[in-house]
C-alpha cells in the first residue's frame, strides 16, 4: 500500500513529464549527473508477482528490485524541459515530454509570485508574421542581383540634421563648416542589446562581444553591442574594441564607478550611450538580477553585496519626458564631449507616440535614437505576470512613431530602432526588413543571441530558468561548473555566421524591391494577409 | 543578291515585314543580302540556306540583336557601330562589327565568333557558354568594354585588345567576370577589379597559340590588320578565369578562425581577465572531481533511525541488528546496556515501545520486534567500571529516571549513591506497577545488576532541607529525581471523598489490601487509570467504571484485559460533583460507586529544595532545568520533576542528566547532548525487502534480515556494484569496522550510490568545494 495524498505534488503536475525507457537505460548515471536543476534522481523500483507457470494454480512469489531513473516530483526541482539529459543519453532512454495538464503555475505560488525569464508565453503571435513582401519587382522596374550587387546597409545612430538645418556656409568660394554638428554614426542595422554582465555569464558577456570585434574587424559589418546595465569590463573599456560598444544606463546605474574610472585611459570613445527606461519584457519594472547570480566579480562591478538586485522601475532623478531629454541626454552627452551619440529605449507603450513627438522637439539636438523594445522582448528574470500580462506589440509602435515624425517632415532625424522578438519565429532579417519598410532605422535584438550560445528556451514554456543561475548551458549563470561548460569561440562564430547571413538574406528582400539603401518607410513594399494588420498599419491588404 | 533599303521617303519598313521578306528569299535560295536597315532588330538569325550554302550579310544602320540566334553557314558584317545584344546567343555565326557595339555584346551566345572593332558596352559577353559538342563561341573585342563585363561567364573566349584604352583604370569596366564559372578572358591592358574567385594568370603557349591563330582573322575582319604588331607583344596579355568548383572548395574561407582571432587579435586574456579567471578551456557537460556538479558522501549514522528516534531513551536498534548481522550476539546485547538498566523491565516488558511505531519496516509488513529483542538483555551481566573518578553523586530517587541516571554514572567509574523513603528502591516499577504486568523478579534481576556496578541504594531516607544541603555538601553533584508522588484531582464539589489512585496501587503492591468498596469509579483511563481499575479488581470490587475526559489513552492491551474482568470505560465524561451515592458529571449523567478512586496523574513534591536559588518551576509543581538539566549549581533533575512521561521518557532523562552530571564533575566544557535528526523516509529503499504475506515473526534475533537498517551501513555493497564509474571502494579497518569511499576522480555525481543504498547512508549534494573563478579586480 503506497502513502499518498491527493495533494501531494505529483509529476503530472508538473510541465514537463519524463519519459523513461528502463529496457534501453544501462544506469551510467550520465543524465542524473548533468541535470543541472536535481528534477531526477535514482531510485530502486521493485516488482513483486505472485505467478502461476503450472498447468494449474501453483502460486509463486517472485521479488525483483531494480535501479531505474526517476522524475522528481516537487515544485523546485522541477523538470524545465531543457533535454539535457535527452542529449547526454548513449541510449535515447530519457527525454522530457511537455506536459499538457500542467498545474504548476497554479501551484506554485507559495512564495509569492513566479519569477523566470525567457519571452512572454502568452503573447506570442506576431504581426510580423502576417506580413510579407508583396510587392517584388515583376517586369515594372529591374530587380536586384542580391548575391552581386552593391548594397547600402548602413543605419544611422546620432541626431542628423535635415540639410537645411546644416551649419555651411561658403568661405572664399569653399564650403565650410562654421558650427558643430550632432555626431551620427552610421552603424549595421542590427544592434546587439542589452544582456547585462550578471544576468549573463562572463563567458556568454564575452562570446558575444567576441563576435562584434570579429565581425567588425573581419567582416566588414560595423554591428554595434550595448553593454546592459549591469556595467562594462574595464578590459574593454580601456581597449581600442571599446568604439563597437554602446553603454547603458538604467535606473539601477550599476557598473558605472568603473565606467568613469576608466574614461582618463580610454584610447577611443565608445560608440554611443543607450538610457534605458524600460524593456518590453517587463514594462513597468526595473532590471531584476537575483542572488544566486551576484558572483564576486558582479558584486564589485556593480558595487553592491550578494543580494537580489532590484533596480528601480524609473531613474531616480526623472520625473518626466523633458527631464530625460533635457538632463539625461545633456549629462550622457556631455561625459563624452558632445562627441559620442546618445540615445534612449524605453519599452513600448500606448504613449510611445507622445514621447517620441517630445524628442523630436528637441531643441538641443541632443537626443539620437529612440529604441523601442516590443512585448516580445526577453528577459534573464521577471515577475511571470509582467512577462504574460504587460507590454505592447513593437510593429504598430514603430510604424505610429514614424509616421508621426513623417506628419512633421521630421522623419530620419531621431532614428527609430525596434525591438523584442526579432528573430523569435527564427528569420531576423525578415523581421528587420519588415520593420525598417514601416518605419524603424534599425532593429536590436538579444534573446536570438543566446540562443545562437546555445541557449533552449522558448515560448512554449521551455527552460527559461534564466533566472535561477542554474542554466545548464553556461549562458544565464555565473556557477563556475555551467559556465564552463560553454565554448566561447563556438558560441562566437555562430553568431558571425548568423549575421553574416543576416547580411544576405536582408539583401535577398532588399534586391526584389530594387532598393540598393535601407528601404525604410518603404511600406508599399509590405502586404498583410490579415485586414485588421493592414489597415492599422497602411499597407495592401491581400489573400 | 537580295538587297533592300528599309526607308521609303518616311516610311520606315516594319521588323517584322523585313525579317519575313529575309526569310523568304533565303527561302528562295538567296545567298547573299545587302540590308540598309533603319534600326530593325534580329537581323541575321535564325536562317539556313536550303542546300546548306553560307549566308552572307552586309548590315548597315542596324537595331538590336543583330545576328541573334545566328547558326552556322552565316556571316554578318555590321557596317559601323551597333545597338544592344549584337550575336545574342549565337550558336554559331560569325559576326563583325566593325564600329562600336552596345551593351550585352555576345550575351548568351555558345557558338561561332564576334568581332567587335571598337569599343563594347555593359554587361559584354554574360553569360557565355561551351557546349561540348560544338565549338566554342569567340568574341573579339578592339578596344575595351563597358562594367559588369562577362557576368555569369560559363565557357568560351572572350579576347579585350585594350586598343586605345589607356585612360581607363579597367579595361574590362567595374566588377568583370562576376559570377564567372567558365571560360577564359583574355585582355591586354588594365584590369583592377574583379572578384576574388577569378585567377588572373599570364598567358602558357597555348593561349598565345590560340590568340596568335585568330589575331590575323579578327584584324581583317575589322580591316585593323595594321594593328597587328602592336596586339601581339604578349608580355602585355593576361587571361582571367575562374577557379574551379575544385579550387573554391579547396579555397574555404581565409578568415581566421574565432579562436585565433581572440588569442591574437581579442583584448588580451579576454575582457573579464581582471575578474573572471578562466583558461576558456571547454568543459565536457560531465565531470569528475572539483567539477561535478555534485559529490556523494558516506554518512554512516548521520541520521538515527526511526526506531532510535522514536525511543525517548534513544536505543539505536538498528546498530543491535548490524552487530548480530555480523555475527555478534554478546555485543547486540551489550549495546542495549549502554542505555538503560532496563531492558527487560521496561523494554521487554511494560513499554509501549514507541519504537516500533516508527519502525520503516512495519511500513513494508510487521515492525521489527523491538520490545521482544530487549528482553535478551534482560539477565546478562555487566563488567563494572574499568576505572573509578573518584567523584562522588547522589541521586535522590529510585525511581527509574533516578535509576537511570545512577546507572550511566556509576558505569563512567564515579561513585554513586540513591536515597529513598520508600522501603524498597525502584519507584514505580516497585510499587506502582501492578506484578501482573511486571514480573518482579525480573526487577529484582535488573535492580541487582545495576548495584553490581557500584550503585549504592540507600532506601526509608526521606530528604528534607536539611538533609539536602547535607547530601550537598558531601557530593560532588546532586541528581533530584524524585518523580511524581502526589495524586493530582481538580477541586470538584466532594473532593475529600476521593481516594488517591498512587497511594492505593502502592498499598497493593506493598501487600496490604487496601479498603475497597463493591462499586467502584476510577477517574482517569490512562495507563495507571487501568492499572487502578484492575487493582480494584483484585482488592473484590464487583464493578468498576473508568471515566475520562478523553478517548482513553491507555494500550490496547490494558484495556482489553480491564474489560475481560468486566470493566467499563465511559468517556468523555466530566466529572462534576461526588457523593456517598457515586458521581456526577456536568451534563448530569450519574454513575453509581461507594468508592471513587483518582489517577489523572501526580505531581512532584519538592518541598526539599533551598528556596533561595531561584529555582524556576512551572505551575508551582514542576521544575524547568536549564539546557544542561542543572537547576542549580551542582544539582541536576531528571524525569517526571521536569513533566509527566513514560517510563522510557523518565529513563532517557535520566540518560541525559548523567551526560551534563559527568561533564559537570569531571570540570568538561558542556557539550549538548547529542540528538541526530530522524533519516528521511525518503533517503531509505524499501523496494529490496519483499513484503511478508501472512508471515509468522520468528525469534526476534532472526529479525536482523528484516531490518532496513535505517540510516546505518549494513555492508550490503549495493553501491559498490552498482556504481557506474567503479568509483567506490570498501576500506576495512583494524577494528573489524568498515567504510565506503568514492574516489572524486572517478565519480561523476551521479547518485547512483544514493539511489540505491537500502539504508539512506549515501548523500548526494550539491559539490561544496568552492571554484575560486571570480574576484573584485583588484591587483595583486
Amino acid at each position: 500500500m503506497e502513502a499518498v495524498k491527493t495533494q501531494d505534488i505529483g509529476v503530472n503536475d508538473l510541465p514537463w513529464k519524463i519519459e523513461y525507457h528502463a529496457e534501453r537505460c544501462t544506469m551510467c548515471g550520465s543524465c542524473v549527473a548533468g541535470c543541472s536543476f536535481k528534477a531526477i534522481k535514482v531510485e530502486v523500483q521493485k516488482q513483486s508477482l505472485t505467478v502461476s507457470e503450472g498447468s494449474q494454480p501453483e502460486p509463486k512469489h517472485t521479488h525483483i528490485a531494480r535501479p531505474i531513473i526517476k522524475q522528481v516530483a516537487s515544485l523546485t526541482d522541477f523538470c524545465r524541459g531543457c533535454g539535457m539529459c535527452e542529449k547526454i543519453c548513449p541510449n535515447n532512454a530519457i527525454r522530457p515530454v511537455r506536459n499538457a495538464d500542467t498545474r504548476k503555475t497554479l501551484l506554485s505560488k507559495d512564495n509569492g509570485p513566479i519569477k523566470r525569464g525567457g519571452r512572454t508565453n502568452l503573447n506570442a503571435q506576431r504581426t510580423l508574421d502576417s506580413i510579407v513582401v508583396g510587392r517584388i519587382s515583376q517586369m515594372t522596374d529591374p530587380s536586384l542581383d542580391a548575391a552581386r550587387h552593391t548594397f547600402d546597409i548602413r543605419a544611422p545612430f546620432g541626431r542628423v540634421l535635415p540639410a537645411k538645418d546644416l551649419p555651411f556656409e561658403i568661405k572664399d568660394g569653399k564650403l565650410v563648416q562654421k558650427a558643430k554638428t550632432p555626431p551620427v554614426d552610421w552603424i549595421y542595422p542590427l544592434i546587439f542589446s542589452d544582456m547585462s554582465i550578471g544576468a549573463l555569464s562572463t563567458r556568454a558577456w564575452e562570446a558575444v562581444a567576441l563576435a562584434v570585434g570579429y565581425l567588425n574587424e573581419k567582416c566588414g559589418l560595423p554591428v554595434r553591442m550595448s553593454s546592459g546595465e549591469g556595467g562594462m569590463p574595464v578590459k574593454l573599456l580601456e581597449s581600442d574594441y571599446l568604439k563597437y560598444f554602446i553603454i547603458q544606463i538604467a535606473s539601477g546605474h550599476f557598473g558605472w564607478n568603473r565606467i568613469i574610472k576608466a574614461m582618463p585611459h580610454m584610447v577611443t570613445d565608445p560608440a554611443g550611450i543607450l538610457i534605458k527606461i524600460g524593456q518590453g519584457a517587463k514594462p513597468g519594472d526595473g532590471g531584476l538580477l537575483p542572488s544566486a547570480k551576484v558572483a564576486e566579480h558582479v558584486q564589485a562591478i556593480r558595487g553592491v553585496p550578494k543580494a537580489t538586485l532590484a533596480s528601480p522601475p524609473n531613474h531616480q532623478g526623472l520625473y518626466s519626458i523633458e527631464e530625460s531629454v533635457q538632463k539625461m541626454h545633456l549629462s550622457m552627452n556631455a561625459a563624452f564631449g558632445f562627441r559620442v551619440p546618445v540615445g534612449i529605449k524605453c519599452a513600448a507603450s500606448a504613449t510611445s507616440v507622445s514621447v517620441y513627438n517630445n524628442l523630436l522637439r528637441d531643441p538641443y539636438k541632443i537626443c539620437g535614437g529612440f529604441f523601442i523594445d516590443g512585448i516580445q522582448g526577453g528577459t534573464g528574470a521577471a515577475n511571470e505576470v509582467s512577462l504574460d500580462h504587460t507590454g505592447h506589440p513593437v510593429v504598430s509602435k514603430i510604424r505610429d512613431c514614424y509616421l508621426a515624425a513623417v506628419k512633421q517632415g521630421l522623419q530620419g532625424q531621431i532614428p527609430l530602432y525596434g525591438g523584442g522578438g526579432i528573430g523569435m519565429t527564427g528569420n531576423a532579417a525578415a523581421d528587420a526588413f519588415k520593420l525598417m519598410c514601416l518605419g524603424a532605422n534599425g532593429v536590436f535584438v538579444g534573446k536570438v543571441l543566446i540562443q545562437l550560445l546555445g541557449c533552449v528556451g522558448n515560448e512554449q514554456g521551455r527552460c527559461n530558468s534564466c533566472n535561477t543561475g542554474k542554466c545548464p548551458m553556461g549562458i544565464c549563470t555565473q556557477d563556475p561548473r555551467l559556465v564552463k561548460r560553454l565554448d566561447i569561440d563556438k558560441g562566437a562564430q555562430k553568431i558571425v555566421d548568423y549575421v553574416l547571413a543576416f547580411d544576405s538574406e536582408l539583401k535577398k528582400l532588399m534586391a526584389p524591391i530594387g532598393n540598393s539603401s535601407l528601404p525604410i518607410g518603404r511600406s508599399d513594399a509590405l502586404v498583410s494577409t490579415d485586414k485588421a494588420v493592414a489597415d492599422q498599419l497602411g499597407i495592401q491588404y491581400v489573400c | 543578291m537580295f538587297k533592300i533599303n528599309t526607308m521609303k521617303g518616311h516610311d520606315r519598313m516594319s521588323t517584322q515585314d523585313l525579317l519575313l521578306a529575309i526569310e523568304e528569299a533565303v527561302r528562295q535560295g538567296e545567298t547573299e543580302f545587302e540590308v540598309a536597315a533603319s534600326g530593325q532588330h534580329d537581323i541575321g538569325g535564325p536562317l539556313w540556306h536550303p542546300e546548306g550554302k553560307t549566308l552572307h550579310f552586309h548590315i548597315t544602320n542596324a537595331g538590336q540583336r543583330a545576328g541573334s540566334m545566328c547558326l552556322p553557314g552565316t556571316e554578318i558584317v555590321v557596317e559601323g557601330a551597333t545597338s544592344a545584344d549584337v550575336g545574342w546567343l549565337n550558336a554559331g555565326g560569325i559576326i563583325t562589327v566593325k564600329g562600336d557595339a552596345g551593351d550585352t555584346a555576345g550575351h548568351c551566345s555558345s557558338g561561332g565568333k564576334i568581332f567587335i572593332g571598337g569599343r563594347s558596352g555593359t554587361r559584354t559577353g554574360s553569360l557565355m557558354k561551351h557546349d561540348p559538342l560544338y565549338e566554342e563561341p569567340e568574341l573579339w573585342i578592339l578596344k575595351n568594354t563597358g562594367s559588369f563585363s562577362f557576368e555569369f561567364m560559363g565557357g568560351g573566349r572572350a579576347v579585350v585588345c585594350g586598343y586605345d584604352s589607356a585612360e581607363f583604370s579597367s579595361v574590362l569596366g567595374e566588377r568583370a567576370c562576376v559570377g564567372m564559372v567558365g571560360g577564359v578572358v583574355y585582355v591586354r591592358g588594365n584590369v583592377d577589379d574583379f572578384p576574388a574567385d577569378i585567377k588572373c594568370l599570364p598567358l602558357d603557349d597555348e593561349d598565345i597559340a590560340f590568340l596568335q591563330g585568330g589575331m590575323d582573322d579578327f584584324l581583317s575582319h575589322i580591316e585593323r590588320s595594321e594593328l597587328k604588331g602592336e596586339l601581339t607583344n604578349w608580355q602585355e596579355w593576361q587571361k582571367l578565369t575562374p577557379l574551379t568548383f575544385a579550387e573554391k572548395a579547396a579555397k574555404g574561407n581565409n578568415k581566421p578562425s574565432m579562436q585565433a582571432f581572440r588569442l591574437n587579435e581579442w583584448v588580451k586574456g579576454g575582457i573579464f581577465s581582471d575578474v573572471a579567471h578562466d583558461d576558456f578551456a571547454v568543459h565536457n557537460t560531465l565531470s569528475t572531481g572539483l567539477y561535478r556538479l555534485r559529490v556523494p558522501s558516506w554518512d554512516n549514522a548521520k541520521f538515527a533511525a526511526p526506531c532510535e528516534f522514536n525511543c525517548p531513551t534513544g536505543i539505536p536498534t538498528q546498530r543491535r541488528f548490524d552487530l548480530i548481522r555480523q555475527g555478534k550476539l554478546d555485543e547486540a546485547f551489550q549495546l542495549e546496556l549502554e542505555y538503560t538498566p532496563f531492558p527487560g523491565s521496561v523494554c521487554g516488558s511494560v513499554c509501549p515501545n514507541p519504537c516500533m511505531d516508527g519502525c520503516t519496516r512495519g511500513g513494508i509488513d510487521e515492525p521489527i520486534q523491538i520490545g521482544a529483542l530487549g528482553y535478551r538483555s534482560a539477565f546478562l551481566p555487566v563488567a563494572k567500571p574499568s576505572v573509578q573518578t573518584g567523584k562522588k553523586i547522589a541521586v535522590i530517587g529510585g525511581g527509574v529516571a533516578g535509576l537511570s541516571a545512577a546507572w550511566q554514572l556509576a558505569r563512567k567509574g564515579h561513585s554513586v549513591t540513591v536515597y529513598d523513603e520508600a522501603e524498597h528502591i525502584g519507584g514505580k516499577l516497585e510499587q506502582v506497577i501492578p506484578r501482573g504486568r511486571l514480573s518482579h523478579e525480573l526487577l529484582e534481576a535488573e535492580l541487582k545488576r545495576i548495584e553490581s556496578v557500584g550503585v549504592k541504594f540507600v532506601s526509608n531516607y526521606k530528604v528534607d532541607k536539611e538533609k539536602f544541603a547535607q547530601l550537598r555538601g558531601e557530593h560532588d553533584a546532586v541528581v533530584v529525581a524524585t518523580g511524581g508522588t502526589k495524586s493530582r484531582f481538580f477541586p470538584w464539589e466532594g473532593a475529600e471523598r476521593l481516594t488517591m489512585g498512587l497511594e492505593y496501587l502502592k498499598a497493593i503492591n506493598r501487600g496490604e489490601h487496601p479498603q475497597t468498596g463493591k462499586h467502584v469509579v476510577v477517574i482517569g483511563a490512562g495507563n495507571s487509570g487501568m492499572d487502578t481499575c484492575r487493582g480494584a479488581y483484585e482488592m473484590g470490587a464487583e464493578t468498576v467504571v473508568a471515566v475520562d475526559v478523553q478517548k482513553p489513552a491507555a494500550f490496547k492491551e490494558e484495556i482489553d484485559y480491564v474489560e475481560g474482568l468486566g470493566g467499563k470505560l465511559v468517556w468523555p465524561f466530566f466529572t462534576n460533583k461526588i457523593t456517598a451515592e457515586g458521581v456526577y458529571a456536568n451534563d448530569g449523567t450519574f454513575i453509581p460507586a461507594d468508592q471513587v478512586i483518582v489517577s489523572i496523574g501526580e505531581e512532584p513534591v519538592l518541598d526539599f529544595l533551598p528556596e533561595d536559588e531561584g529555582i524556576e518551576f512551572f505551575r508551582k509543581s514542576w521544575l524547568v532545568p536549564k539546557a544542561d538539566q542543572s537547576i542549580a549549581e551542582g544539582v541536576f533533575t531528571a524525569g517526571d520533576t521536569i513533566k509527566p512521561g513514560r517510563l522510557t521518557d523518565a529513563i532517557g532523562s535520566g540518560r541525559k542528566a548523567a551526560y551534563y552530571v559527568d561533564q559537570y564533575v569531571m570540570g568538561q566544557e558542556v557539550k549538548p547532548f547529542p540528538q541526530k535528526q530522524q533519516i528521511p523516509a525518503g533517503r531509505l529503499s524499501k523496494a529490496y525487502f519483499d513484503k511478508c504475506h501472512h508471515c509468522l515473526l520468528g525469534d526476534p534475533v532472526d529479525d536482523h534480515a528484516r531490518c532496513v537498517s535505517c540510516g546505518t551501513c549494513r555492508d550490503c555493497k549495493m553501491c559498490l556494484e552498482s556504481c557506474p564509474e567503479k568509483a567506490i571502494t570498501r576500506i576495512e579497518k583494524a577494528d573489524g569496522s568498515w567504510e565506503y569511499v568514492s574516489d572524486p576522480d572517478k565519480c561523476i555525481g551521479c547518485g547512483i550510490c544514493a539511489g540505491v543504498c537500502p539504508c539512506g547512508v549515501w548523500s548526494i549534494e550539491d559539490n561544496p568545494e568552492p571554484i575560486k573563478m571570480y574576484s573584485t579586480g583588484a591587483k595583486a
